[in-house]
């Protein structure tokens, strides 16, 4: 599996609602950080691996390019990487490879992220992730996609809000102890999180993480060069990742096997045959608090449906049996995206070493893992890194670590200086642009057809003959058996809830006056479903598996559109 | 493929990206722009190590890594690197009066300043030809690169 890679040095900045530094600017700090903390140069890094999130949100187009200099790439092999949330675990990935292979002997890995320069709200650089002429027409937000799926979670399992809420709780707790984190708060209790405004129910505002700006940067080095560089490596031993169906509608909401699938290919790669025993501290990844809890059963750390009642008994604190986020994840320490997830594999790296300072977990942690999680909420990113002393293939590889003297890490003036609203508004030379782009989106052939059923007042599918599945919403080819698929099939009207939710804000985060209840809706006759409103029913009565017709629009109203569909409501005829 | 021979039964839907932006100049360049509005300097950053003068200033040396501050005056004097004349504009519709870009390299600076180049005439510009800056008066500088009148030609006539 190439050569062994190590993490020999980690640096971040503050995580802030509002950076004074640019990006590139954001990007040095880190990226300085990081080389300052294993005494090394510029000079002395073979290639750069880069990774940020949408160009929307930096409001720059091509923003590797933009970013390069403050990465460290002038003059050097780089390249940026995107895989939405996913990122920042999977430059560790990236980087792994680029040494593994023996290309290179030291990279520096740099994530950025700086979402306050969106306006009115980062969400709106969001909104073409949904299909844009299936999903967009019915107005969504970017929380209908989580509060749909820890709806469809905690039904599933039967779950306490209050079990969900100890995650947020414990986050925002332990990040009251790392120097460059956002939100935390060392008295924050489950009250609170559950008393915080509900924005699309199940999802209160203290479930999800802020909007933030920071960087994050890692070195990282083949055995030889490591071995030289540190008396103190930390081997990346497994790398996994995976993606699900880009339906998401179509999705497993209840258990996230993708991350299941990353998980099995690092755990092999490392070793890892009991990850339970062996995996001694977890950073899954948290923008939401039932993700962490989501992505810890991926990860196989918990029976599914088991992770809340850990949180709630507290195996999960610091001094748990299996700390998680002891850094304070994204709930707490921010979530300029792809930095935070960088920053769980540099919070690895600090307890690994025994350098986490007031974060540190207790004993002598040999293992952890690392995950995130993203692009159309289907990718799964996964490191496994552990120290010497620990058992690979069952032999013990190296030296035990040594005890070394506890630092304080990342540095206490760590740089990303907060900008107040008022300083934001009136910095000098600050630039306001709108993105004066437009765009006319083509159905294409199996949705043109779809849409043409919608106008007549029928729902149509197609068949794959090979899998057995007939696929709605209709596409050309079936993705799984990767041949055309056969031929038209009309399917019901009526279907049955998967999940909803009831959203009480818009995408910008003006409340609404009346709340929408969007739902996913599994199409009867069908192997699938898509993203609808629900009508003719108090949000009070709606529930999961009940069962829904279209309200269809007068046939003089309907144009071809998933409109032509004015609802679902609950179904009145047997 | 299903072909579609007429091109108005190509089922479309219109939209937008419903964002704006505000950008801040960031800690060098809220020094670079106050100076130029306020003290009618252009600020460029000095990097001894890797002998080079970066314009506008920057926080850090892309070359080797080091911080650097605003702390070198450049210009008002040049030389122009390279120029365009521009005939039509974004949407390809044709302008009134061309547009004359250059790229000039102030004395003091390594780096070069891209902006417009004034009172051009009909004499043709030549790559190598000295200019100078353009301030706009004080009091109606706002701290922005349009401080920046452009460059003004200061050889022959």
């Amino acid at each position: 599996m190439g050569r062994r890679v190590a993490v020999i040095g980690a640096g971040m900045t503050r995580f802030v609602r509002r950076a004074q530094e640019t990006g590139k600017e954001l990007a040095w700090e880190a990226s300085k950080a990081a080389l300052d903390s294993c005494e090394l140069q510029l000079a002395d890094v073979d290639v750069v691996c880069l990774t940020s999130a949408p160009d929307a949100f930096d409001g720059v187009h091509m923003k590797g390019e933009y970013l390069s200099d403050g990465a460290g790439a002038y003059g050097k092999p780089f390249m940026r990487t995107y895989v939405g949330g996913g990122s920042g675990v999977f430059t560790a990935i990236q980087g792994w490879y680029s040494v593994a292979s023996g290309m290179f002997d030291v990279a520096l890995l740099v994530a950025e992220e700086k979402m306050s320069s969106t306006q009115p709200h980062p969400q709106g650089a969001f909104l073409t992730i949904f299909d844009n002429i299936l999903e967009r027409p019915l107005g969504p937000n970017l929380l209908w996609i989580f509060a749909l799926e820890m709806n469809r979670y905690m039904n599933a399992y039967g779950l306490d809000k209050r079990d969900i809420a100890a995650v947020a709780v414990k986050n925002k707790r332990n990040a009251a102890d790392h120097p460059a984190a956002l939100l935390g708060q060392a008295d924050i209790t489950i009250e609170d999180v559950l008393a915080s405004e509900t924005l699309a129910w199940p999802v209160q505002r203290l479930d999800v993480s802020p909007i933030s700006d920071g960087a994050v940067a890692l070195v990282i080095a083949s055995e030889d060069a490591a071995r030289r560089l540190t008396d103190r490596p930390v081997w990346i031993e497994g790398v996994g990742w995976n993606l699900d169906t880009a339906y998401w509608t179509n999705r497993d909401l209840v258990f996230p096997e993708y991350v299941q699938n990353a998980a099995r290919m690092a755990y092999e790669m490392a070793g890892v045959t009991e990850p339970r025993k062996q995996i001694h501290v977890a950073e899954p990844y948290d923008p939401f608090d039932y993700k962490e809890l989501h992505h810890l059963e991926g990860l196989m750390l918990f029976d599914r449906g088991k992770a809340p009642e850990a949180a709630r008994d507290g195996v999960l604190n610091r001094d748990g049996d299996l700390p998680s986020s002891p850094s304070g994840g994204l709930l707490g320490v921010g979530n300029p995206i792809a930095a935070a997830g960088l920053m769980k594999v540099a919070e690895l790296f600090w307890q690994l070493r025994g350098e986490a300072g007031a974060r540190q977990v207790p004993g002598t942690p040999e293992r952890g893992v690392a995950q995130a999680w993203g692009d159309l909420m289907q990718v799964g990113t996964v490191v496994v890194l552990g120290v010497d002393g620990t058992t690979v293939n069952g032999s013990t590889v190296g030296d035990a670590p040594t005890t070394l003297p506890v630092v304080q890490t990342p540095p206490l003036t760590a740089a990303g200086h907060p900008l107040s609203d008022d300083a934001f508004r009136s910095a000098v030379g600050a630039i306001e642009h709108a993105v004066d782009a437009r765009y006319s989106w083509d159905a294409g052939a199996a949705i043109s057809r779809f849409l043409d059923g919608l106008r007549g007042g029928a729902i149509f599918g197609r068949s794959c003959r090979q899998c057995e599945r007939i696929l709605v919403p209709p596409r050309m080819f079936c993705e799984r058996c990767f041949r055309s698929t056969d031929a038209w099939v009309q399917v019901e009207s009526t279907g049955v809830v998967q999940t909803f939710s009831i959203c009480h804000v818009r995408w910008d985060m003006e409340p609404l006056e009346v709340p929408e209840l969007p739902a996913v809706i599994a199409i009867d006759g069908s192997d699938g479903g898509f993203l609808h409103m629900l009508g003719e029913v108090e949000p009070d009565d709606v529930r999961i598996e009940m069962a829904v017709e279209a309200v269809w629009k007068p046939v003089s109203e309907r144009v071809g559109s998933i409109l032509d569909i004015a609802y679902f409501r609950p179904r009145r005829s047997a | 493929m299903e072909k579609i021979a007429q091109p108005s039964q190509v089922r479309r839907w219109p939209g937008e990206i419903p964002v704006r932006h505000r950008y801040t100049p960031g800690v060098a360049g809220e020094v670079f722009f106050t100076a130029l509005r306020d003290r009618a300097v252009l600020l460029g950053s000095r990097c001894e190590e890797c002998a080079y003068t970066y314009v506008p200033a920057r926080l850090f040396c892309e070359r080797c890594f080091g911080e650097l501050a605003a702390d070198t005056e450049v210009g008002p004097g040049g030389t122009l690197v390279s120029f365009t004349i521009g005939f039509v504009g974004i949407e390809g519709e044709a302008l009134d009066l061309p547009v004359t870009l250059g790229l000039v390299r102030l004395h003091g600076a390594d780096a070069v300043l891209l902006h417009h180049v004034l009172d051009v005439g009909d004499r043709p510009l030549e790559i190598g030809e000295p200019v100078e800056v353009v301030l706009r008066p004080e009091g109606e500088r706002t701290g922005s690169i349009l401080d920046i009148e452009g460059f003004r030609p200061t050889a022959g006539g």
